[in-house]
């Protein structure tokens, strides 16, 4: 194997890193052994830097979502006496909005990646050895020999092969978030956060939504009390929610799709315009040339790592989806500051760290820390404060007050062990949960920093007054036991 | 990847490069040993944790380095493990907590090491591999995370320290930077005055009375001088020497052994041991009579710990042989001796004995002795004071067997007799308890009959 690029006419750049792909996991990584003095070559098979989160996820799905918003805001305008007329909506001019957003990130971070003197090679990378990457460029085959290499390739939409009918109606992520026509009937396979998602987008530019879901609820992993208003208000956007379902089949009938499910026993065959699959993802391990390294895959393909993001093989790391646990941007990005403190010899470890979720739909739903749900499944003993955004004078500002903030408490310490909201705006004030439990904030701490008012950050420190039972403005018995 | 100096065992953290086996360009695979490092008592080979080729070599013979010091970088090409490079730290596997009580013998104390592939820069967080001393007790339950900022934890984890036991003086218990350096110099603090409550059997230096700075004399001026830089083994012998006779108020019994039909046995039996690979000599000899001695005088076979206020008796028989090796003396300890026949014991011995010359002992092999032998007899010396080789309390010295005139039932005979002497520290044992161990001693050695011989 190794003797090919040694011969031939083709010469190998050699390089202290190669980062083998250019999501939030791997330009983070590039950028950041850059910055640490490292010689870095990134590949990336996209002609756009960004990765799935900027190009195929979190970003245009967050423009959309912006876009829904308005939508149904302006709709739900017009008891506060303001009227708007139907939207009309031009579907050339969203997407070409939507990508002038991709467009301006995704130059961001090659200029950034050219001031730091990150080359950027443009192919499939495919390794040779443990210390060879071959890279198939447009200008041909391109051989990198690498120190370290940092594996960040990513995940995809997974598609079972039974709904896989090659027809462009059954749509993944990637396909929905082209938005090709906003069809009449839209059914979502998969109550998690990419359906559920994507079906409000749906819904707000005038989709019938039918949601289904296998297991008893939607959004599973969430608390039910913080998942709760974002399925009442998915009940009202949406035609149906239905839980307990599996699709057993589905086939192309013109120009729709038919599709065969079980409701709770019972079987259904309904048509519909388009599907989408979100029934979760894939990591994008296949003709990676794994197989000449001793980097190791679980059962499911993902990458085996390390607390140090090592694989088995000694000179190569990985990070982000590929590298499995939860599929998150900023989990990959905190995974690249890892792997390349541990390459430049600092003893970082993927330990204690509190990674949030932020489920994008309307309410927000994001949490960090300890669930409650987890707590009791763990038999964790821990009080939980709660403040509903009723008593949120911001919240009824704008109307929405179907929202709630939360506090997982440690009764002995008093220590924050967990946030969950849900709300409007609940991913923006997340982060302040983040920072506490990270900082072993007691609820003390939060109820004694003061927030500006009128902000929803306040239901913050209100929920953890709530705890020692001197809300302002909720009323609660004062604390005497713990529960449990 | 970086090859760095893996643990060495309890309570050695530091060690002279011995020898450097391999040089830059080398090509080697896992498992080959890389380089001898002197530490403490032992000489120990270090592996490679990974197949490779050197590219750099960091260290020379002679250097002093430390656990965790970067030793030489290999270019992994071929096979290796990744686990190799730099283990996780705090993730360390935890010992089972029996490797861990350190007053309790040598099967407990099984935090093997050398043969671990390679080991984290720093020291696994103390803590999570042991029970830990009274002095450091875990403040924060395990589950969640110490309540620590991001930026402490980190420097907490560059430092080898767990935060679970450092404890918080801010609300909720969060630690903070004074807390953590208040708790770092609680630990340097401890280590220097060696009161840290049986974090190993004999801290090093921990008992060396505090003493004037050396003052260098200038041999030369009255003749000529060759100076030699004293060796690892040699400074820790010469601080346990101190350590165990500032502290142990010695006595030595002298006496006699009539080893006459212990000769014979052995001349009848040696060329049938030889055949086996095993050298019948007087010390296999010893090690059974002196097991036998110790069963009746358990005082014999214990240890004090001050600390707790207790003498420790062991049931175990786990019997020290001093060794004369070309770097000084070495004392490997050969286990459950009293579970061995003499043949066995020969055997063991005659291996165990060849591996200390061969400085190819593991540390743990050198601990956990419960009473230890010193045979000068094969050198020619006669009576002579051992020093008790702490914690034990108790060392036999035996000296070189002599043909004398004594008297049997009233005539002069030729006998042939051992000196015999045993140091042991007064603290726990009387002059009368150790002439009735000597005693019954040497009434064991006579008592050796063919049966105990014959294999």
């Amino acid at each position: 194997m190794t003797s090919i690029h040694n011969e031939d006419n083709v010469k190998s750049i050699k390089t202290e890193i190669v980062v083998l792909g250019a999501g939030p996991g791997g330009y983070a990584a590039a950028f950041y052994a850059a910055d640490k003095g490292k010689k870095v070559i990134m590949v990336e098979q996209d002609k756009r830097l960004g990765g799935v989160c900027l190009n195929r996820g979190c970003i245009p799905s967050k423009a959309y979502l912006h876009a829904a918003k308005l939508v149904t805001e302006a709709e739900e305008s017009s008891f506060r006496g303001i009227h708007f007329e139907k939207p009309r909506i031009d579907l050339n001019q969203m997407r070409a909005w939507k990508e002038s957003i991709l467009d301006k990130l995704a130059g961001g971070i090659t200029g950034l990646a050219k001031r730091r003197n990150v080359e950027v090679m443009q192919g499939r990378g495919y390794f040779e050895d443990s210390s060879t990457l071959r890279v198939e460029t447009a200008g041909g085959q391109q051989f990198v020999t690498f120190d370290k290499a940092i594996i960040a390739v990513g995940s995809k939409a997974a598609i079972p092969s039974a709904f896989d009918l090659g027809n462009p109606r059954v749509m993944t992520s990637t396909e929905a978030l082209e938005i090709e026509e906003i069809p009449k009937d839209l059914l979502v396979v998969g109550g998690g956060y990419i359906g559920m998602e994507l079906g409000t987008v749906y819904a707000s530019l005038g989709s019938n939504i039918v949601v289904v879901e296998a297991l008893d609820a939607i959004l599973a992993g969430a608390d039910p009390d913080l998942a709760r208003p974002v399925a009442q208000r998915a009940g009202k956007l949406f035609r149906e929610i239905r839980v307990k379902t599996k699709v057993v089949k589905m086939a192309t009938a013109g120009k729709q799709i038919k599709v065969n499910m079980e409701v709770g026993g019972e079987k259904k065959e309904e048509l519909y315009d388009r599907v989408l699959v979100s029934v979760g993802r894939v990591p994008n391990c296949a003709d990676l040339g794994l197989e000449n390294t001793r980097v190791e895959q679980d059962e499911k393909g993902f990458i085996k790592v390390d607390e140090h993001q090592r694989t088995g093989d000694p000179g190569i790391f990985s990070i982000g989806d590929v590298a499995g646990g939860v599929l998150l941007a900023h989990k990959a990005s905190k995974e690249a500051r890892i792997a390349v403190e541990v390459i430049t010899g600092e003893l970082s470890a993927f330990e204690d760290i509190i990674i949030p979720a932020v489920v994008f739909t309307d309410p927000e739903l994001a949490w960090c820390g300890l669930t409650e749900s987890e707590a009791k499944q763990k038999g964790i003993n821990v009080e939980v404060a709660k403040f509903p955004w009723s008593a949120s004078g911001r919240a009824l500002s704008f109307d929405r007050t179907d929202g709630m903030t939360k506090l997982v408490i440690d009764p002995e310490s008093e220590r924050i062990l967990g946030v969950g909201i849900v709300g409007s705006g609940a991913g923006e004030l997340i982060g302040e949960g983040v920072l506490a439990i990270e900082m072993g904030a007691t609820a003390k701490d939060l109820a004694e920093s003061v927030h500006p008012h009128p902000t929803l950050s306040e239901t913050l420190s209100e929920c953890a007054e709530s705890f020692y039972g001197y809300a302002t403005h909720t009323y609660a018995k004062k604390k005497t036991t713990t529960e449990q | 990847m970086d090859v760095r100096l893996p643990r060495l065992g309890e309570g050695a953290d530091s060690g002279v490069i011995a020898t450097v086996f391999v040089k830059e360009g080398d090509q080697i695979h896992k498992d080959q040993p890389v380089l001898e490092i002197e530490s403490e008592k032992a000489v120990a080979t270090i592996p490679a944790p990974a197949g490779g080729t050197v590219t750099k070599i960091l260290v020379k013979e002679g250097d002093e380095i430390r656990v965790g010091s970067l030793i030489l970088v290999l270019s992994e090409n071929g096979a290796g493990a990744a686990a190799a490079v730099a283990a996780p730290v705090a993730a360390a596997a935890p010992v089972s907590p029996r490797a861990i009580d350190a007053s309790v013998g040598d099967d407990a104390r099984e935090e093997p090491v050398i043969d671990v592939p390679a080991a984290p820069p720093v020291l696994p967080p103390a803590a999570r591999v042991s029970a830990g001393p009274s002095g450091f007790p875990v403040v924060h339950a395990a589950g969640a995370p110490p309540p620590a900022s991001p930026s402490l934890r980190k420097i907490a984890r560059e430092l080898g320290i767990d935060l679970h036991r450092v404890a918080g003086s801010e609300r909720g218990g969060r630690i903070v930077m004074s807390d953590l350096r208040a708790y770092v110099q609680k630990i340097q603090r401890s280590a220097l005055e060696g009161r840290s409550p049986a974090a190993s059997p004999a801290p090093p230096g921990a008992l060396q009375s505090p003493k004037p700075a050396p003052v260098s004399i200038d041999f030369s001026q009255w003749g000529p001088v060759t100076k030699q830089k004293i060796t690892t083994l040699r400074r820790s012998i010469s601080r346990k020497m101190v350590e165990s006779w500032t502290t142990v108020p010695h006595i030595t019994q002298f006496d006699e052994v009539d080893v006459t039909e212990l000769l014979a046995l052995r001349k009848k039996y040696a060329p049938k041991y030889e055949a086996k690979k095993a050298h019948l000599t007087l010390t296999s000899f010893a090690i059974h009579a002196v097991v036998a001695a110790l069963k009746k005088h358990p005082s014999f076979n214990a240890s004090i710990d001050e600390a707790a206020g207790e003498i420790v008796f062991k049931d175990y028989f786990n019997i020290g042989i001093a060794v004369d090796t070309e770097q000084g003396l070495i004392v490997p300890v050969l286990r459950k001796a009293d579970t061995k026949s003499v043949f066995q014991l020969s055997v063991e011995l005659n291996e165990i004995a060849e591996r200390t010359r061969g400085r190819k002992l593991s540390l743990e092999e050198m601990q956990g002795g419960t009473f230890t032998i010193s045979n000068q007899g094969g050198i020619g010396s006669g009576h002579f004071t051992p020093i008790v080789n702490t914690p034990e309390v108790a060392i036999l010295g035996m000296g070189r067997s002599l043909v004398k005139p004594v008297v049997r039932e009233g005539k002069v005979v030729q006998r042939t007799m051992m000196p015999l002497v045993l140091s042991y520290d007064h603290r726990v044992n009387d002059g009368a308890n150790a002439a009735r161990f000597v005693v019954d001693l040497v009434k064991e050695f006579e008592s050796i009959r063919e049966a105990d011989v014959k294999i």
